[in-house]
């Protein structure tokens, strides 16, 4: 047990740890701080696989730490997210050298970026509300530094509100997470559960799980407060925009995952909520990534869209009660997917920046023809993303919509199962729009003709391009070996109290197939009427004459929350310094008056002066120093020799 | 008895040495003033430190009328008050070394900081009603020439202004002594209070009314509202490490009165529930918000920090208005980590002053790079200030919070927690804002000669940042010996 417990807090404070010697060791040498900060990721990975292999239950508390208590423990679950995690921090440090060479050494950025690491392990494998808000308010902090690292005013200005929004979605949970110990005495996870499930009737508990809620969500990208993630994944370095979105996104989910699960396990009402927020920013997400005419910002968007794939999978596991196996399977499955999938995607797009210095589509086009390992590559996670069969996110996608059909059957004859046919539609709607701004990507990259096109020029190191290749082959692997996933995802459902899956999946048969027809019938409409008709304009040449893209005004930050948030934190500073200022003008009037009185009494002349200079400040400086100063001093010889007399007396 | 003499010793040494400071000639030497000035920091220091390893003693002086003696006593709390002060004046006035080479006036200025510390010591010792008084005022008049030291107009100015709020809150609190003594109820710090159901008899709802008279009089010194008008006008105008003595121990001064008055004398229990208290927590939280919120509207660095301790002292305030152990173990915790968060950030402000020239918050984009020991520390500070896990802020916010949530004080139970949450929302506006556009703009202005400041300025900064985190991290000490305290007097 005493292994355990080491290895647990091992594997949190261990990159940390190799933070602090990644950065005195990148003072003197490049490429030996590399080579130190991946092996520190292996070793990660070891320690995460180990506990997994050997100790899959095990628990530590951390006494004293922070004030309180740091809890871990561990389920299937957590180490799935946990050996993902340190996976793409493997991959990407693989490649951040070659991302970075040519530039000054980003000390910085590792630094934080292994201290993001540590953190992100302590935040999934936390017991209590309190130790994952205490790593999860470092992750924001520390992932702040990955979006601003360019340094310029688009990059400072996304940080910065990325920055407002991890830490009001903070404080919202700090605030949920006290009402919760004030209603239920305790944050720790599995005694909240039974407390919750103990309780008839959860009304106290929509309080402070909303405010939770607003605090995770808003790290996941959920609607209505995504606005910062089509901002800052895109703006970060490219290996920082992979983690950002493939793991940071997910601690977000996990938070929603903890408040619906051990607090609304099978609570009809959450659940239904939760939906119906999952369901816009699914679909929104998608949307904006048809609109959006940058490599890096379709895929943010898209990551907005998938986000929501996965929360609904979340709120379905609620809704279905003891049939949720399947959601379970659907939601634990397309985190990692999701995962992989960004993680090829947004590497990808960093081989692309680091040639071109340039992620506007419009002049990136035909730049991937004859570049059959880019092509491979970008290929594997378009289609795994689209959700084409054989790859890894038909299964995910198909679990989670045979989850809305099986809701659809129980509450047949409900007002609910109208909601979750919507919500069918919805899916399959956003499915294709997937399919739409992921053929976009490729056509424009890989098909047309453009003056992006080089040929014979390396544009990646071989060591990326092994990388690169194997992360990308996982995709079609994940999605063929369905037997193998239904085990790893089984392996999560502890988590979510999953119940068993009562008949095995038939991911081939023809009603899952028809689903994914229509999906890219519509995404192929979509692409062909939608963005070749009306978004970009093209003249008889093939060049390209205007792009439409999202309105600006749309824009929901400078729309609503920026104004909103500067006029009442203005208005409100101004209320409080009047009422602030009123005793202080109060006393200036009593004063005056009172010089008043007292120049008509004719009081001493000096003591009048004194009190003017409150009331009136002197136009000169007075000399004040002998009079006053000496006057002081007497006072403290006084005093000394008062306090002297008393003690040789008492002696 | 003999031994209990060594109480005055702490009171008397720094006046002693700033006298020697301020008149003996050939003191006024540069090289042997400030070993001199640091080395009587360290002695008392290190006097503070004996009488906490020796057992609780107690010292009656003379009697200033019957039953009215000037009385010390070295209780937990008065340790901890004379430890606090002791620490952060040593450091301050390392820092101070440095600083006030460049400010002029150093022999002046030592002479008056020593002579504020034998007064802050006579101050914590103190133990009846009486004693407090009578430093506190004096405290009050010697911190003065402090805030006017470089005798500009906007500081003279000040300096009165700090006097009179000063002397009309003390005027307050004496109303209180005075009622209090009339009643014959003995004036002598015990934990839990001195009043019972004979000494109040028929007086109760006088004595609650001088209750809130003595709070708001000594909290005028902390800066709550009404009577913080004072503290944005006179911590800026000060030196540097004045600054930081002002906000970070002369506000706590005003704490420490206040604790001593409501839990030592009228008793958490006699308050409790009552008027006095609903008004005690609106100021707090009122003082909290509007902080903060002028705070956020202040271009000047320094009142600027000035107005965030504003903020900071009433979550003090609070914790101890909620009149839990809870509450009260964090408003202590927060009275340690505020005084090391302030002092810091008045120290690196002052650095950056000195250095730059340049006094406004939004003139500092991209110093970082420069100077990058002293805005990596503000970044820490600012930090903790937000209160974000694992600094020290946090703690102590945690422990307030859950304290006010365990109180039975009706919708200030999760308004005040609200409330400080929002202001913790605040002051990352306006602190942490500055160190990040200070470390990640790239704009650089290359101004010569903008680099850290010396080993004498930066090590209490660095130092400091460094307890800010560390602090948090592994509070338990604090919070162990804080609980004995709240414990024994709610």
């Amino acid at each position: 047990m005493r292994v355990a417990q080491s290895l647990i807090a091992a594997a949190v404070f261990w990159p940390m740890l190799a933070a602090a010697a990644g950065y005195a060791i990148g003072k003197k040498s490049r490429r030996a701080r590399d080579a130190f900060v991946f092996c520190a990721c292996v070793i990660a990975l070891l320690l995460s696989m180990s506990l997994s292999l050997w100790h899959s239950d095990a628990k530590l508390g951390l006494v004293g730490i922070g004030g309180v208590q740091l809890q871990f423990m561990l389920d299937g679950f957590r180490t799935i997210l946990v050996c993902a995690a340190v996976f793409l921090w493997i991959v990407t440090t693989l490649f951040s050298p070659e991302y970075f060479s040519g530039k000054q050494s980003p000390e910085r950025y590792w630094l934080f970026n292994m201290m993001t690491l540590g953190a992100v392990t302590g935040f999934f494998y936390s017991a209590d509300f309190f130790t994952a808000f205490i790593f999860f308010e470092i992750t924001s902090l520390t992932s702040y530094t990955m979006v601003a690292h360019e340094g310029n005013p688009v990059a400072l200005r996304a940080a910065e509100t990325y920055l407002a929004v991890a830490i009001i979605g903070g404080l919202s949970i700090l605030m949920g997470m006290l009402l919760l110990w004030q209603r239920m005495g305790t944050l720790a996870f599995a005694l909240l559960y039974d407390a919750c499930t103990a309780m008839p009737d959860k009304s106290a508990l929509y309080l402070p799980g909303s405010l939770m809620l607003v605090g995770f969500g808003a790290k996941a990208g959920l609607f209505p407060l995504h606005i910062w993630l089509p901002k800052a994944h895109p703006v970060a370095p490219a290996p920082a925009s992979a983690l950002l979105s493939g793991i940071l996104t997910k601690t977000g989910v996990f938070g929603v995952a903890l408040v619906s699960c051990y607090l609304f396990p099978a609570d009809e009402k959450w659940s239904v909520t939760l939906l119906a927020f999952a369901a816009i920013t699914m679909l929104l997400g998608a949307v904006l990534a048809v609109f959006s005419n940058d490599l890096k910002r379709t895929l943010a968007c898209s990551s907005v869209s998938q986000i929501g794939f996965i929360v609904i999978g979340v709120a379905m596991q609620g809704l279905l009660g003891d049939h949720n196996g399947i959601a379970v399977r659907g939601t634990v499955l397309h985190i990692v997917n999701h995962s992989l999938v960004k993680l090829v995607l947004f590497i990808a797009a960093g081989v692309i920046y680091r040639n071109r210095h340039e992620l506007a589509l419009d002049k990136l086009r035909g730049y991937g023809r004859g570049k059959p390992l880019l092509c491979f590559v970008f290929l594997m996670g378009a289609l795994a993303l689209g959700g084409l069969p054989f790859w890894s996110g038909y299964i995910s996608k198909t679990l989670l919509h045979e989850s809305i059909v099986e809701g659809i059957h129980i509450f047949a004859g409900f007002p609910l199962a109208i909601f979750l046919h919507a919500l069918e539609i919805a899916f399959i709607v956003t499915g294709g729009l997937t399919v739409a701004y992921m053929l976009r990507l490729c056509i424009t990259l890989f098909v047309e003709k453009g003056d992006a096109e080089e040929k014979s020029k390396p544009y990646v190191s071989r060591r990326s391009a092994v990388t690169l290749v194997i992360t990308a082959t996982l995709l079609p692997f994940f999605g063929i070996l369905t037997g193998l996933t239904d085990t790893l995802a089984d392996s999560g459902s502890g988590f979510f109290n999953g119940y068993a899956v009562y008949q095995a999946v038939a991911y081939f048969a023809w009603v899952n197939l028809k689903g994914v027809i229509i999906s890219f019938a519509i995404g192929i409409a979509v692409y062909i009427l939608i963005i070749r008709g009306l978004l970009i304009r093209h003249r008889n040449d093939g060049a390209i004459i205007r792009i439409v893209e999202w309105p600006g005004w749309l824009d929901m930050e400078d729309l609503l929350y920026r104004p909103l948030l500067r006029g009442l934190v203005l208005s409100a500073a101004d209320l409080v310094r009047i009422v602030s200022s009123l005793p202080d003008m109060l006393a200036r009037g009593l004063i005056s008056s009172a010089t008043l009185l007292a120049s008509a009494a004719s009081l001493p002349d000096r003591s009048a002066q004194a009190i003017l200079h409150y009331s009136h400040p002197p136009e000169k400086e007075p000399n004040i120093t002998n009079r006053f100063s000496v006057g002081l001093i007497l006072v403290g010889l006084g005093i000394c020799a008062s306090l002297i007399y008393v003690l040789i007396h008492a002696l | 008895m003999k031994s209990d003499l060594l109480l005055i010793v702490p009171i008397l040494l720094p006046i002693l040495t700033g006298l020697l400071t301020g008149f003996f000639r050939p003191l006024g030497k540069p090289r042997l003033l400030r070993p001199f000035f640091v080395l009587s920091l360290f002695l008392n220091l290190a006097l503070v430190i004996a009488i906490s390893l020796m057992p609780e003693m107690r010292l009656a002086l003379f009697s200033l009328a019957q039953h009215m003696p000037v009385l010390f006593k070295a209780d937990d709390p008065a340790l901890f008050f004379c430890l606090l002060t002791s620490v952060m004046f040593l450091f301050a006035g390392i820092y101070g070394c440095e600083y006030m080479k460049h400010e002029g006036g150093e022999s002046r200025f030592y002479m008056f900081f020593l002579i504020v510390l034998g007064m802050l010591m006579g101050f914590g010792l103190s133990g009846n009603l009486i004693t407090v008084y009578i430093f506190f005022e004096i405290m009050t008049l010697f911190s003065v020439p402090l805030v006017m030291h470089s005798m500009k107009k906007e500081a003279i100015t000040a300096g009165f202004k700090f006097l009179y709020y000063s002397i009309a809150g003390a005027a307050l609190a004496f109303v209180a002594i005075l009622f209090l003594f009339t009643l014959g109820i003995p004036l002598e710090f015990t934990p839990g209070g001195v009043l019972n159901a004979v000494n109040v008899a028929g007086s109760e709802r006088q004595i609650l009314t001088v209750t809130l008279l003595a709070i708001i009089g000594f909290s005028a010194k902390a800066g709550m509202f009404p009577l913080h008008a004072w503290l944005p006008d006179a911590h800026p105008v000060a030196p540097a490490p004045a600054s930081a003595i002002l906000s970070g121990i002369i506000t706590k001064a005003g704490v420490f009165a206040v604790l001593r008055f409501v839990f030592y004398l009228i008793g958490a229990d006699f308050i409790r529930g009552s008027w006095v208290q609903t008004v005690w927590l609106s100021l707090a939280l009122f003082t909290v918000a509007t902080g903060a919120l002028l705070a956020l509207r202040e271009p000047v660095l320094k009142r600027r920090i000035a107005y965030s301790s504003i903020s900071q002292v009433s979550y003090i305030m609070f914790g101890l208005a909620t009149l839990t152990a809870r509450g009260l173990t964090g408003a202590l915790l927060h009275t340690v980590f505020h005084s090391i968060m302030k002092h810091a950030l008045f120290f690196a402000a002052g650095a950056i002053v000195m250095v730059t020239k340049r006094t406004e918050a939004a003139e500092l984009r991209g110093i970082g790079k420069q100077m990058p020991a002293t805005m990596w520390s503000f970044a820490v500070l600012a930090i903790s200030v937000a209160g974000i896990p694992l600094s020290s802020g946090f703690v102590s916010k945690w422990y307030i919070a859950t304290g006010a949530l365990s109180a039975e004080i009706g919708f200030f139970a999760w308004l005040g927690p609200a409330i400080l949450l929002f202001s913790a929302l605040l002051s990352t506006a306006y602190l942490l804002s500055i160190a990040i556009d200070a470390l990640y703009d790239p704009e650089q202005r290359n101004a010569p000669g903008i680099r850290d400041p010396g080993m004498l300025m930066r090590a209490p900064i660095i130092l400091f940042a460094a307890a800010a985190i560390i602090l948090g991290v592994i509070p338990g000490f604090l919070i162990s010996f804080f609980e004995t305290i709240a414990i024994a007097v709610t």
